[in-house]
């Protein structure tokens, strides 16, 4: 069990509700987790099980319509739509499927770009861009387009963009969703690498089994709801994920 | 950092925004240039205006507009009201005028008879407040040596009846006086191209109605010492101007020595009495204001010192430079303006228009960048201003080139000399006048309408969710 005062971020009883045309979708159901320091947390689940909902809920991207979302310790639901982009900016760290470069920007723009939304130096900016950049094998190409880049080369950019804070959580929705199997397995290896020798604590969600078998601990998502929670990587999560209603827990935490 | 991205947005859309930015500087030329030359006429139509009524005018107060042509009837103690305006209002400067109508008619063959309006000024206070002197092309102004009086009254005519004209005034012209020493006679240079033996030297006789509203005439001779363009032909063929003095002496503002003639069929002949000219009479005072610290609005300011004057005299009639004309030329100029204005305002609306639905459309299809980037800590107001700064340098840019485009045509058009054909073969020059408030206009008028049209998008994009943002939209276009 990973000790309370580890946690990164802790989400407690969390719902989120959409309306949809009149129609109302719980897209996550009163679920708990924890995500402890240093972790490497891979989230699979079927297509709409709450996977990505979850993921925005962690970066504080979405509200949940119940429940809380703490970060280190602090209550980020009563804190103002001010702090909170600051809370973003400062704390967490994003990769998407698409990459989302700024295509008009070069790389080493599109790495610092965060930091200046910060306010930080731009020079020291850019010395730790460097740094990053060469981390994730990129640095050859720092002063090219984003758009000129192959799709592996781009998602490199956007890791070591997320980097740039310093962040406590580097959260990735799909990072390989739009690679092929090298690419994904090379990204897959520069976010493990980071996880090991930074200690970067990811979270990365992936509807992809062998993909999502990179995390050390893996999270199961099923209408809404944690279905299984591990760190066997030789576990069978489709069987985890279609024996989950014979073992619905009410929402307690499985792991962490 | 909003302002490097703004850039970056423009410059992704540049064909777009090439596009807006070139109909909005376009229209700001046109409304420049259109503004400097309605600036360039009104400075002539004021130049010419004010040769009439300076800032603003007294007359007696049964006089109306169509008086102004030089039939007003004598203003009680002119001397006077000039002195207690200038008291009472600090600054403002009189100077009191004698008018007449006249009438000539020379015999050349193609000449027909014609009339004009005296205007009798103080040499040297009239030019004060008219600048008249300055506005001399040929011979030259009044001097302390011109013969100004003749030292008795002129042959007057009494009308008797309506109809009752008598000959002989058709008769003036070539045919002189005998022994009369001409008054001297600043002419309009459009007079003198209508009329080619009217030039500087010409001595002929000339019939002035000699009061308003009675039937009186006196013919004398006159000699032309100058001539004047004012810049509007129109005025110049009828205005000319002699010595106050002059006319008081042949309107009899003064102690009359000596007894009246009357000739049985004819009228009355005052014969060789010699007059003492009083000069506190006359018909007109017309005033100058201190000149305004900005001239937003020159009608505002000509209302304005009427409604001084009248304040100091209520019982008076008191015109200003506009009323004369609206008088000449209905409220054609106020109309042009108007126009101006109107349409000016309809380009722009619908160049503002452009900018909101170009960016409203932009903003839908990069979503995705606005949820990144509040997804790396940016708040609504850095979203709001990375969209309202392209407002802003999409209109200063128009501005600037709307300047420079005006600019250029402007001094084509010096250099070319464009000139518009009036009466009698006279040229208007085509000119513009650039003033302080044009530049202002047209700088702030576009950065004003695209922020406020780039505004509404861009608080919307701020607004944007960011799970919102992230899920619809492309990266790039």
């Amino acid at each position: 069990m990973v000790r309370k005062d580890n946690i990164i971020i802790d989400l407690d009883c969390i719902s989120k509700k959409y309306d949809e045309y009149g129609v109302v979708v719980n897209a996550l159901n009163n679920l708990s987790l924890g995500i402890s320091s240093g972790e490497f947390v891979s989230i699979i689940g079927p297509s709409g099980c709450g996977k990505s909902t979850l993921l925005h809920c962690m970066g504080l991207l979405d509200r949940p319509t119940s429940g809380i979302v703490s970060i280190e310790g602090k209550d980020t639901s009563k804190i103002s739509g001010k702090e909170i982009a600051l809370f973003r900016g400062e704390k967490l760290g994003f990769v998407f499927q698409n990459y989302n470069l700024i295509p008009r920007l070069t790389v080493m723009e599109n790495v610092v770009l965060p930091g200046l939304i910060m306010k930080k130096n731009p020079l020291e900016l850019e010395e730790k861009a460097r740094k990053l950049l060469k981390e994730v094998g990129i640095l050859h190409r720092a002063d090219h387009k984003g758009i000129h880049l192959s799709g592996g080369e781009q998602q490199r950019v956007a890791i070591a963009r997320s980097l740039i804070n310093d962040p406590v959580l580097l959260l990735a929705d799909e990072p390989t969703g739009a690679l092929d199997s090298d690419s994904s397995c090379e990204i897959m290896d520069i976010l493990l690498k980071l996880n090991k020798n930074r200690g970067v604590t990811s979270v990365f969600v992936s509807h992809d089994i062998e993909i999502a078998r990179f995390g050390s601990r893996t999270i199961a998502l099923k209408d809404g709801q944690v279905a299984g929670d591990t760190k066997d990587k030789n576990c069978d999560f489709e069987k985890v994920v279609k024996s989950f209603r014979n073992n619905y827990n009410g929402g307690k935490r499985l792991s962490g | 950092m909003s302002g490097k991205l703004a850039i970056g947005e423009l410059k992704d859309h540049k064909r777009i925004y090439a596009i807006i930015i070139l109909v909005i500087a376009l229209t700001m030329t046109s409304f420049m240039l259109e503004n400097a030359y309605l600036n360039y006429m009104m400075q002539v139509v004021d130049d010419t205006t004010k040769l009439v009524t300076a800032d603003a005018l007294v007359v007696d107060p049964d006089s109306n507009l169509r008086d102004l042509y030089g039939t007003e009837p004598e203003l009680e103690d002119a001397g006077r009201i000039a002195r207690e305006i200038e008291n009472k209002l600090p600054g403002y400067e009189t100077s009191i005028r004698v008018t007449a109508q006249g009438t000539y008619g020379l015999g050349t063959e193609g000449e027909a008879v014609d009339g004009c309006t005296i205007q009798g000024i103080d040499p040297i206070e009239d030019d004060k407040i008219s600048g008249i002197g300055s506005k001399i092309v040929e011979g030259r102004y009044f001097i302390d040596s011109d013969p100004i009086l003749r030292g008795h009254t002129p042959l007057y005519i009494e009308i008797e009846g309506p109809g009752d004209l008598p000959n002989f005034v058709y008769g003036t012209g070539e045919k002189l006086l005998e022994d009369e020493e001409p008054y001297p006679i600043i002419v309009g240079a459009t007079a003198s191209k209508m009329h080619p033996s009217v030039q500087v030297g010409k001595t002929f006789s000339l019939t002035l109605s000699v009061s308003g509203k009675e039937s009186s005439y006196a013919t004398v001779n006159v000699k032309v010492i100058g001539l004047y363009e004012s810049g509007t032909p129109t005025l110049d063929a009828l205005m000319w101007f002699m010595h106050a003095d002059s006319l008081r002496e042949i309107k009899r503002y003064g102690e009359v020595d000596g007894r009246d003639w009357r000739i049985p069929g004819i009228g009355t002949f005052k014969g060789y009495n010699p007059i003492t000219v009083d000069q506190d009479r006359g018909d007109v005072v017309i005033i100058k204001a201190p000149e305004p610290l900005h001239q937003l609005s020159p009608v505002g300011h000509a209302q304005e010192v009427s409604e001084k004057v009248e304040g100091v005299f209520p019982y008076l009639g008191v015109y200003n430079w506009h009323d004369f004309l609206v008088y000449i030329a209905g409220s054609m100029q106020d109309v042009v303006t108007i126009m101006l204005w109107g349409s000016i305002a309809v380009t722009l609306f619908l160049c503002g228009a452009a900018i909101k639905y170009v960016m409203d459309s932009i903003i839908m299809r990069k979503t995705r960048e606005i949820g990144s980037l509040k997804a790396f800590g940016a708040r609504d107001r850095v979203i709001f201003r990375i969209f309202l700064y392209q407002g802003i340098i999409i209109g200063f840019v128009a501005g600037i080139l709307g300047i420079i485009f005006s600019l250029v045509v402007m001094n084509f058009v010096n250099w070319y000399g464009l000139s518009v054909e009036f009466i009698a073969g006279t040229q208007l020059q085509i000119g513009f006048i650039v003033n302080w408030l044009t530049l202002l206009v047209s700088l702030m008028l576009p950065v004003t309408l695209s922020v406020l049209a780039a505004a509404i998008p861009a608080k919307k994009a701020s607004m944007l969710s960011p799970v919102e943002a992230l899920r619809k939209g492309e990266l790039s276009l």
